[in-house]
């Protein structure tokens, strides 16, 4: 009798502990960013781009060319993985080719980033000869985020209550009317969630990019899909190995990673705020 | 009697090997109230669900026989399902409405078979609120959301939603069965009043509500269609052993 008691307490001890230890890894990180980058941050260093040898200045183009490189990567991957995920829940019939298609999507997601990099650099640079390129870099972030955006997906489509086709369909809908006027604003809310999620982690990927067209260094920023542009998550690494002077830079190297962090944080406030706002008009 | 809307010879329904409906043959009449009752699992919710093929979505489903809708087999190749669905409307057993506003929710169906001008949706929202009883409810609050509506009013919209598109048969299978009693007895009242216009064919678990508002009642068991008559004779006279005990409360 008693031991039971025992395992109950020493079970919430585990539970506390762990989520414990959760909390203390991402705050220390987030103190210690905060602690060596927020000295750097000023207007300047968002609105300016790197001088002298990046040892200096801002991260403007960096920053800019981010979120270009999310834009492009967004455009492709979210309505190719959205449309993906409906052919595979509404249309698809449940067999063994609908199964491997669906375990070949899973396997996408556990892929290295470095890989789909190479895949990137043979697909879109060499062979679709865009060169190492905005577009190339963010397709290639697309491809990494298309798993993520289509899990998502399928997991809102398959939320949507069965009611809701069947009031449609009884009303003499057919199955795409069905789709785009019930399931996909039904699902919307949860498929904005898989797309901000991807979002973050795009964002912050380099592997990817550096083969593709992340650059060194860009005078300016990026003002056609296939110039070279630079990005955040790579100008950190570029910061913290190969600059000119890395002691000296490491100011910039932290700012840039707190504003790598709030770029990603702002996305999903933003995103989060709209899903709300979309799940208010709906219900109650 | 009036005119037969529905009849129906020999039906058989399969769910892979299992077989659901046992050479059903059954006459419903137009501008009246038919209502299935028997026991759960008895097939009843099936067979309603054949009238307008919506058991076309259940993967290893089968249907043998013949369902004449006005003379015509629905089930005859190359029959047109959205047309039919849309002369054969259909409420269900949980009331759901989209999660929009009401005045999209009745709209819906219109939309969809290519009604675009505001004014005339406006207008067939208004009939079809005022037909399912609701529209003095909700006449000022039609673009709030369709779901802060109670229980009782949600079935109503979707049965406003079902007439918004004008079908000629209303199948309902059990639309009172999550409500209250109050909200039932006002869906109820609403049946007796959407038979003048539309063939209303009613699944119902409660033998009290099929007595009180059909004009006809079929039972059903174990697949299997016992017995149809007038309402009134098959609550006070059966001829069949099995409908008596169900009624009488004996088993079910």
């Amino acid at each position: 009798m008693k031991s039971r008691f025992l395992k109950d307490r020493l079970a919430t001890a585990v539970l506390w502990s762990c989520m414990g230890a959760v909390l203390v890894i991402l705050g220390g990180i987030l103190v210690f960013l905060v602690v060596q980058g927020a000295g750097a941050l000023s207007w300047e260093f968002i609105t300016q781009p790197p001088r002298d040898s990046m040892t200096k200045g801002g991260i403007l183009t960096p920053l800019i060319g981010t979120i270009q490189l999310v834009l492009v990567a967004m455009a492709f991957a979210f309505p190719v993985g959205v449309l993906t995920a409906v052919y595979l829940n509404e249309y698809a019939s449940t067999d063994r080719f609908t199964g491997l298609l669906r375990l070949a999507v899973r396997s996408l997601a556990g892929v290295p980033s470095v890989v789909f990099g190479l895949f990137g650099l043979s697909l879109f640079v060499i062979f679709l000869k865009f060169g190492s390129s905005l577009l190339s870099a963010g397709l290639t972030l697309g491809c990494l985020a298309l798993p993520v955006i289509v899990g998502a997906s399928e997991a809102a489509l398959k939320a949507v209550p069965q009611d809701y086709r069947d009031a449609s369909y009884a009303m003499g809908a057919t199955r795409w009317q069905t789709i785009r006027k019930v399931v996909l604003p039904a699902a919307f809310p949860a498929i904005l969630t898989g797309g901000i999620l991807s979002i973050g982690r795009v964002a912050g990927e380099t592997a990817p990019i550096i083969f593709t067209g992340a650059a060194f260094f860009t005078p300016d920023i990026a003002r056609s899909l296939f110039s070279q542009v630079m990005a955040l998550p790579y100008h950190v690494l570029i910061l913290a190995t190969a600059g000119t002077n890395i002691e000296e830079t490491r100011g910039i190297q932290y700012g840039t990673i707190l504003v790598l962090l709030l770029v990603v944080l702002g996305i999903t406030l933003t995103g989060v705020i709209w899903r709300a706002r979309l799940r208010m008009r709906s219900s109650r | 009697m009036s005119r037969m809307k529905f009849q129906i010879s020999n039906l058989n329904l399969y769910y892979g090997p299992n077989q659901a409906l046992k050479d059903v043959s059954i006459d419903l009449p137009e501008s009246s109230v038919t209502a299935f009752i028997g026991p759960s699992g008895c097939g009843k919710s099936t067979f309603l669900r054949c009238l307008n093929r919506m058991n076309d979505f259940i993967p290893r489903c089968r249907v043998e026989g013949q369902v004449l809708l006005d003379g015509t087999d629905i089930y005859a190749p190359g029959t047109d399902v959205i047309s039919l669905r849309r002369r054969v409307g259909m409420v269900f057993q949980k009331p759901n409405p989209f999660p929009t506003s009401i005045f999209d929710n009745v709209a819906y169906g219109p939309r969809l078979h290519g009604v675009t001008d505001r004014g005339t949706l406006e207008g067939i929202v208004r009939q079809s609120l005022e037909g399912a009883a609701l529209w003095d409810e909700v006449r000022d609050k039609l673009n709030t959301p369709a779901l802060s509506l109670s229980g009782g009013q949600q079935q109503r919209l979707c049965i406003a939603r079902a007439i918004a598109v004008q079908p000629e048969v209303l199948l309902m299978d059990e639309p009172t069965s999550a409500l209250d009693p109050m909200s039932t007895a006002r869906i109820e009242e609403l049946v007796r009043e959407l038979k003048t216009k539309y063939t209303v064919i009613i699944v119902t678990h409660n033998m009290q509500q099929a007595a009180r508002i059909s004009d006809l009642t079929a039972f059903f068991l174990l697949g299997e269609m016992v017995e149809v008559g007038p309402t009134q004779e098959i609550f006070t006279s059966p001829s069949d052993r099995r409908t008596e005990d169900y009624i009488t409360g004996r088993f079910g």
